[in-house]
């Protein structure tokens, strides 16, 4: 009994010491490549994942509102009624100012237009509002004229005083009420609030920023 | 890739028994990273190395004026990192929350909080333009103690008061037939741009919370640039706010 149970054990060894010991090295490299190309490709899809979900380096403020910018209803240049709730799927660029202004109006609307032109047709996604804060001179007509001449796509916004203050409170916008008359310059906010195309405050882009960087910021916004 | 190639290039026989090893080296190390990166989110968002305030809403536009006669704007504030809160004199204890000790507090607290050179404002927004004269508002600054360079007591239009407490901060004041007022007690924290960044509706606040959320506000604004950003934005992104 003892004899045949040493015998097998002793075959065994001879005969699988001679030929595996070649192929099995084979067949572990084999698996050692499967593996080690499965893990190049997950290390390559994590980090493809990675890079596509990085974030985007955005050049305005940043915001992360969870609640809707507030909405309102102004008189648009065009004459009829309308709300900032009307241009959702629009990325909307609101900026405040006034036609009799010479300074930083007209600056900041000529770099939006640059901008426009920029995003080429991609523009189409996007909604510049300028709202008034001069609604006393400032009629639809006179917006209209305004806007029309940077960018015939620009709307023009006005409406009762008391209207243009709630919107300019709620959009952290000053201008100095006590000189809203045609013959003095009217001190107000210059930044530009940038309100997605689901209604939510997304960036502010203050003032210094080239227009490549905003029309950056606005194909990313667009392209989400 | 190129490593790739290379491993083509020397698949020799003499290669064959060298690679195993080094392939199964790979695939672990492999792995590893994928282990590593995965760990390192899981971590960053459990322990949260770096925290933040959330950027909630904008801010209120304003034009108020100050207990000096001053006007006080929002755009005046830029570039500084302000607590609000509101009230009116008439404001008695005990039926009436008494916001202003808070700001007290927080005053006496300043010297010792790192804002990273970032000034600090404090305001106190009296919703009773009808009492709250500015001669009345420099009155009761004096008798808080209140340093005027730090510490505005401004009131304004009731249109825009309306405006700004509750239309831009959501906030609840109604004036009663006794000329007293109901109202939420309330502090709001904004940064430098004009976001909201902390809302604390509660009559008393604790010094210590607010110098924290100051000390998070300006290393946010002094650090976050070039790829400390990204960091600041992952933080942002993994909702790592305090408490």
């Amino acid at each position: 009994m003892s004899q045949i149970i040493v015998e097998q054990p002793q075959l065994q060894p001879e005969v699988s010491v001679e030929t595996p010991v070649t192929p099995k090295p084979q067949h572990n490299g084999a698996r050692a490549w499967q593996a080690g190309g499965l893990a190049v490709l997950l290390v390559m899809l994590l980090g493809g994942g990675l890079w596509w979900l990085r974030p985007h380096p955005f050049h305005g403020v940043l915001l992360q509102s969870p609640e809707r910018a507030p909405n309102f209803s102004l008189t648009a240049s065009t004459g009829a009624q309308a709300q900032l709730s009307d241009f959702r799927g629009k990325v909307v660029l609101l900026f405040f100012g006034y036609t009799a202004c010479i300074d930083v109006c007209p600056l900041r609307l000529a770099e939006l237009t640059q901008t426009m032109n920029l995003l080429g047709k991609k523009a189409e996604k996007v909604q510049v509002l300028f709202v008034t804060v001069d609604p006393l001179h400032d009629t639809s007509a006179r917006l209209q004229r305004y806007v029309t001449a940077f960018d015939p796509a620009f709307l023009g916004m006005t409406g009762s005083p008391a209207a243009i203050n709630a919107v300019t409170t709620q959009f952290g916008v000053f201008y100095d009420q006590q000189a809203t008359t045609a013959s003095k310059a009217i001190g107000h906010t210059s930044t530009v609030t940038v309100v997605d195309a689901n209604g939510y405050v997304r960036l502010i882009f203050p003032g210094g920023l080239s227009t490549e960087e905003m029309a950056e910021d606005l194909r990313y916004l667009i392209a989400r | 890739m190129a490593e790739l190639d290379l491993v083509v290039g020397e698949g020799g026989p003499a290669g064959i028994a060298a690679w195993p090893i080094g392939k199964t080296k790979f695939a672990r190390f492999g792995y590893g990273l994928i282990a590593v990166l995965v760990l390192a989110l899981l971590a960053f968002s459990f322990f949260q190395p770096i925290q933040v305030l959330p950027r909630i809403a904008l801010g209120p536009g304003f034009a108020f004026v100050d207990q000096t006669g001053q006007r006080l704007t929002n755009e005046d504030l830029r570039g500084h990192l302000v607590l609000y809160t509101f009230t009116y004199i008439g404001c008695q204890a005990p039926t009436c929350p008494q916001t202003s000790q808070t700001l007290q507090l927080v005053q006496q607290q300043l010297t010792k909080i790192d804002t990273r050179g970032l000034p600090v404002d404090l305001v106190t927004i009296s919703f009773d333009p009808e009492h709250d004269t500015p001669a009345q508002l420099a009155t009761f600054a004096r008798q808080l103690g209140a340093d005027p360079s730090i510490w505005h007591f401004v009131t304004g239009e009731p249109a825009t008061l309306k405006n700004v407490i509750g239309g831009n901060l959501g906030l609840y004041y109604n004036r009663n037939a006794d000329g007293s007022f109901t109202f939420d007690p309330a502090f709001v924290l904004i940064d430098g741009v004009g976001i909201v960044r902390a809302k604390y509706r509660m009559a008393e606040l604790d010094p210590a919370i607010v110098q924290r959320d100051l000390e998070l506000m300006a290393s946010e604004a002094r650090n976050s640039q070039g790829a400390a950003r990204f960091a600041y934005e992952a933080a942002h992104l993994f909702l790592c706010y305090p408490q």
